[in-house]
This record gives structure tokens, sequence and C-alpha cells, in this order.
């Protein structure tokens, strides 16, 4: 790994002071058809940007490329680590994403059924477990404080989130509000710099769309990362973004504050021609 | 809750399992037991070993092996050649027969692990298929057809009897199920049990799904193995057919009946599958003496799990429990989770 970082490094892609991650040109077709074309936007540090767009226009596929689960088949994904270096992440594996600081949650709720809310969110801090499996096994004193330690900084997302009461219940049949919340959790606990959040909002209602605003303003401070997210409740975008792009058939359609956006013709054809 | 729940001592059940098999000895020599059923319980013993690593891929990995059978039976036919053939001390035996049947595994791991679902399921059994042929076929090391014999462990210069190789077999249980209660409550089984139940939020939670199927097929290749060991050493005698398809559909009923996703579960599981249709069914009138009536009780059981019970046999302890909680109105102390 030192090694990719070393090459890199030599070829050092440029990102503009205070931009976190920049996607620089990215397509990708499925069978002929182009869901991201020519894609390009960057999210600055301690920034809540927002992606829109009608039902099929490419931005889940981007959070796709973003989080290496698709190769993009052109541009380049580049984001800035804690160390100021900048990496372009269409090199790593999927799994390796986390690790940089960049974390995302799913349209579709991926938590894990068998485990409690803690453990969910223990699953989150996977990178942050250093022991071995056999100090594991034995429970060797490193293992256990690796434990304790980081089950505690569980239990305080918990309280963040107010679910502490919940800590030890099953994720299985607990209601859908609880279960996004968890994901949210989760990815707090990998320290991360950037958080992607495919649709948060999602099948809340009004007062737990409150409580999630509150939530994110909270992490933004609190946690001083970067959200990047993909809504279709168009308060909530505008309420929480500084900047939103929209996109429509995996094209940027604008870039521009809530207000920009909401006065853009191009956004209000698209969103008028859906309907 | 959680700080007074990692301080109580979390393996009173494995010990209390221990003791009941142990307990077994003096009602022995007190004649209340026979030896046979001593023999069968023993049985019993080293097929939980294996279920407990069946549970491992099966429960918390969401893995399948059809080729268990082969493994356990490579594990047998070492051991048998390094004891009897070699004179090798049993410790010494043990590592052998544990560490060629997991290096092989692995190899093939990386492999197959590509695979998945059925056609993981086709690839391993074939690779069961496989070994068994070569215990066919590779007769200066297995002795073919006419089978391979051996003896008690032989431990500290001394040759156990039976009954202290049962007793010895019952620790070993122990200490399985304490070291991978240990693991499947750690990290590490965090990591499986998001692989099973999600492949995508793993990867994006920083999980290579390659290392953790290969950790979950090596862990269940070790136990496997050791049963072999265990098998060898107690029933004294292997032979090809064996280890067929219907043994390695054994450990694939003993992780289901018993409950996959827990580690007890693995032993009820045994219990049913091996002790009670030798102990019970066998003794009934006219049944008992179908041949195949063991498989009939096996498979109908299986069906029966998985309609009505589909966490296995072990839920009923925390389903009693549940239902006297809620009896007494306490519905909320219940932890859930109980039965790993
Ligand atoms: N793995 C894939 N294989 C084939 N087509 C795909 C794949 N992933 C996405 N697509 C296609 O790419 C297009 C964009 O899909 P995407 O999921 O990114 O839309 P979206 O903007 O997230 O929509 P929604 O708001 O409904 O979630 C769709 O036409 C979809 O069918
Ligand atoms: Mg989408």
């Amino acid at each position: 790994m030192t090694l990719t970082k070393e090459a890199v490094h030599k070829e050092s892609p440029d990102l503009k002071e205070g931009v976190l991650l920049e996607c620089r040109d990215i397509s990708i077709s499925f069978g002929g058809i182009r869901a991201v074309s020519d894609l390009t936007f960057d999210v600055r540090e301690n920034e809540v940007y927002g992606i829109i767009g009608p039902n099929g226009a490419g931005k889940t596929t981007v959070f796709n490329i973003i989080t290496q689960f698709y190769k993009a088949d052109s541009g380049a994904v580049l984001f800035r680590e804690a160390n100021g270096n900048v990496i372009d992440l269409v090199s790593l594996k999927t799994p390796q994403v986390v690790r940089k600081g960049l974390v995302r949650s799913f349209q579709n709720i991926e938590l894990i059924r068998d485990l409690s809310l803690a453990d969910n969110l223990l699953v989150g801090a996977h990178i942050h477990f250093e022991t071995s499996v056999f100090s594991q096994m034995l429970r060797l004193p490193a293992a256990r404080r690796e434990e304790r330690v980081l089950r505690e900084k569980a239990m305080q997302v918990l309280s963040f989130l107010g679910l502490t009461d919940r800590a030890d219940q099953l994720a299985a049949g607990q209601p859908y509000g609880v279960l996004k919340k968890i994901e949210l959790g989760r990815a707090l606990l990998s320290d991360p710099r950037l958080i992607i959040l495919d649709e948060p909002a999602a099948g809340l209602n009004d007062t737990e769309t409150e409580d999630l605003t509150g939530l994110v303003h909270a992490i933004k401070k609190d946690y001083n990362c970067s959200i990047l997210l993909i809504e279709h409740d168009m308060r909530f975008v505008m309420d929480i973004c500084q900047r939103i792009c929209a996109m429509s058939f995996g094209k940027k359609l604008a870039v521009g504050t809530p207000e920009e956006i909401r006065a853009h013709p191009a956004v209000q054809e698209a969103y008028l021609g859906e309907e | 809750m959680k700080l007074t729940k990692t301080k109580t001592f979390p393996y009173w059940k494995y010990i209390i399992v221990c003791l009941l098999f142990l307990v077994m000895l003096p009602l022995n020599a007190a004649g209340i037991v026979s030896g046979s059923t001593l023999l069968i319980l023993g049985t019993v013993i080293f097929y939980a070993v294996v279920g407990v690593g069946m549970n491992i891929l099966l429960g918390y990995s969401g893995l399948i092996t059809l080729g268990g059978a082969g493994f356990m039976g490579l594990a047998a036919y070492l051991s048998g050649f390094c004891s009897t053939r070699l004179g090798l001390p049993f410790i010494l035996c043990l590592v052998i027969s544990i560490a060629v049947p997991t290096v092989i595994g692995l190899g093939i791991g990386v492999v197959s692990l590509r695979l998945e679902g059925f056609y993981l399921a086709i690839a391993t059994l074939g690779i069961g298929e496989i070994l068994r042929q070569v215990f066919v076929e590779f007769e200066p090391f297995t002795n073919g057809f006419s089978g391979m014999r051996a003896a008690y462990p032989k431990l500290f210069g001394i040759v156990l009897t039976r009954e202290v190789t049962y007793a010895f077999y019952a620790i070993i249980l122990l200490i399985v199920m304490i070291l991978v209660h240990n693991i499947v409550n750690s990290a590490t089984g965090r990591a499986l049990l998001a692989m099973k139940g999600s492949e995508s939020a793993a990867q994006a939670m920083g999980i290579s799904l390659l290392k953790y199927k290969l950790i979950a097929f090596a862990i269940s290749t070790v136990l496997t193995a050791l049963g072999g060991v265990m098998y060898m050493h107690l029933i004294k005698y292997s032979y090809p057919t064996v280890w067929g398809l219907g043994m390695s559909l054994n450990f694939l009923s003993i992780s289901v009946i018993g409950g996959m996703q827990t580690v007890l579960g693995a032993v009820l599981g045994a219990l049913f599958v091996i002790a009670v249709p030798e102990l019970v069914i066998k003794q009934l009138p006219v049944i008992g003496t179908l041949t195949g009536v063991a498989y009939v009780f096996n498979g109908l059981f299986i069906v029966l799990v998985l309609l009505f019970y589909s966490d296995g046999l072990i839920r009923i302890g925390s389903d009693v429990k549940k239902l006297v909680g809620k009896i007494r109105g306490k519905k909320n102390d219940i932890d859930q989770r109980s039965g790993t």
C-alpha cells in the first residue's frame, strides 16, 4: 500500500486548496447506456453537498463509482487524505476506500440483522481493530482493551443518536427511523472525513427528517467532516446543503447554492419534465 | 448494562455441557450407563467439534461446504499413519493431521471461494469425493478398502484407556467451544456476520471478503480435521466408504438442527443427529430394525426444524426464558442474543 501511495504521490494529482473530493470527468456505461457521462464536481472540506436528480439520473451510480463498487470507464476520483496527500481512489479496491477516510451508507439499508445495534456500529469501526484473530480468540489483553475502547466509542455514538437504550437489541425488527440512524452512526465509527449518504431522509416522517437535519449539522460540527448526500426531499436538501449538483440522464445540469439551483431553468425543466 | 454483561463469566454453559459429558464416566463405572452408550457419546463429542466448525461457515459466514467428510477423513488417515506407522507422539500427530488438511483447504479455498452458493456447494462436494477416491486408491498410505487401524491416544508415553480418552475429548470440546465463543464475539465474528448479512456493507466498512472467507474456511477446516483425529483414536478404524457425502450431510444436519448461529447448538445437533438414532430410534420395536432409519429420521427432523424452528433447537432455551419473562411482565430484561 505504501508503494501505491508513493507512486500516486509522484504523479501528484492536484486538488484546489480546500477541496476534499473531486470527481473529474467520470463516466460509466452499462450495456451501451451511459449511466454517468463526463461528470465533474467537487466537495470542499467541512461542506454539506447535495446531489439531486430524477429517478434513474445516475446518482447512486456516482456514489458507487466514488466508493469503488463500480470502476469508472474513464475519469478520476481524487481525494485528499488526512495527511494532505491526494490520491486517485480508482486505484483502490473497494474495502480499502474506507481506510482513506471516506465512508458511505446505502439507499436500501444494509445493516446486519443478526447483530445488536451496538455491534452494528462496531462493524463500522472494523478498520480500527488491529489485533489478530489469535489474540481475539485467546482474549489477550490487547484484544480486550481494543474491544473495550471501541465499544465505548460506539456507546458514545449511540447516545449521540439518542439510541442508548436500544444498544443491545438486534437490528432485525427495529423501526425504519432507527435503522437509518444506525447506518449513519456506523459510518461515523470509521472516523471519516467524508460521509456519503444515499437518500438518508427517504421513508422518514417529518419529525424524523427534522431530527436528521439536526444530526447532520451536529456531525458536521462535532466530527469535523464533510457530507455528500443524495436526496429527493427538496426541503431537506435546500435546508441543509451549502451547494447542490443537479443531474439528469447521467449528466450535470447545474451546480450552485440552493437558491441558484431552485431558480435554474434546466433544473426546473428536468423536474417538470418528470411529472 | 453492557458493563455488567462483559463482566459476567460467559463460559458457564460450556463448562456445564462438559461436566454433563464427564458425569457419564462415574455413571458408567457404576453400571448405569453402558460402555456402548459411552462410545456413542464420545462420537457425539467429536461430531460436535466438527459441528462448531460448520456453524462458523454456515451460520456466521453464510458459506457452505459439502466436502467436510473428505477433510475429516484425511486428518483421520494422517493421524492413524503418523501414530501407528511412524510411531509419532499424539500431539505431533495432531499438529500434522490438522496442518495438512488446513493448508490444502486454504489452497483450494483461494480458488473455490470465488464461487458462491450452489457452485461452492458443488465444488466442495467434488473435492470431498476426490479425497475419498484418494483414500481408496492410495493403498500404501490408507490400506484401501481393508481399512486402517489406530489406537487410543498416547499421551506422555501412556496409551489412554477408553474412559480417559472420553474425558480427554470432553475437555477438547470445552476448549474448542470457549475459543470459538471468543472468536464469534470479537471483531472477527462481527466481520463474518457482516459478510453474511451484506457483502456491500462489509466491503464499505473495510472488510475484505476474500480474507474473511478464508478465515472462516480455515477455522472450520481446523475443527473438521481435529474431529477426524478424534474419530481415528476413538473408533480406532477407518475405511474409505465412511468419508462420503452422507457424513458431510450429517455435518449440515448437526448445524441446522442444533442452531447454526450458535456454539452450543452444535452439541445439541450432534446429540440429535448421532445419539438419538442410535440410543432411541434403533431401540424402538419394528421401526428400529429398518436399515437407514437414522437418515430418514434426520431428514424428517431437518424439515421440521426448518419449517418451525429455523433458529435451531438451541432457541428452545431462550424461548422458554422469554415465555417465563412475558408471564412475569419483564419483557425488557431479556437478552435477545442469548444462545451464542
Ligand atoms: N449494475 C448496473 N447494471 C446495469 N445498469 C445499471 C447498474 N447500476 C445502475 N444502472 C443503471 O444506471 C442508471 C442510473 O441508476 P442509479 O441507480 O444511479 O439512479 P439514481 O439516480 O440513483 O435513481 P434513484 O433516485 O431511483 O435512486 C439506471 O438506468 C440504472 O438502471
Ligand atoms: Mg439511487
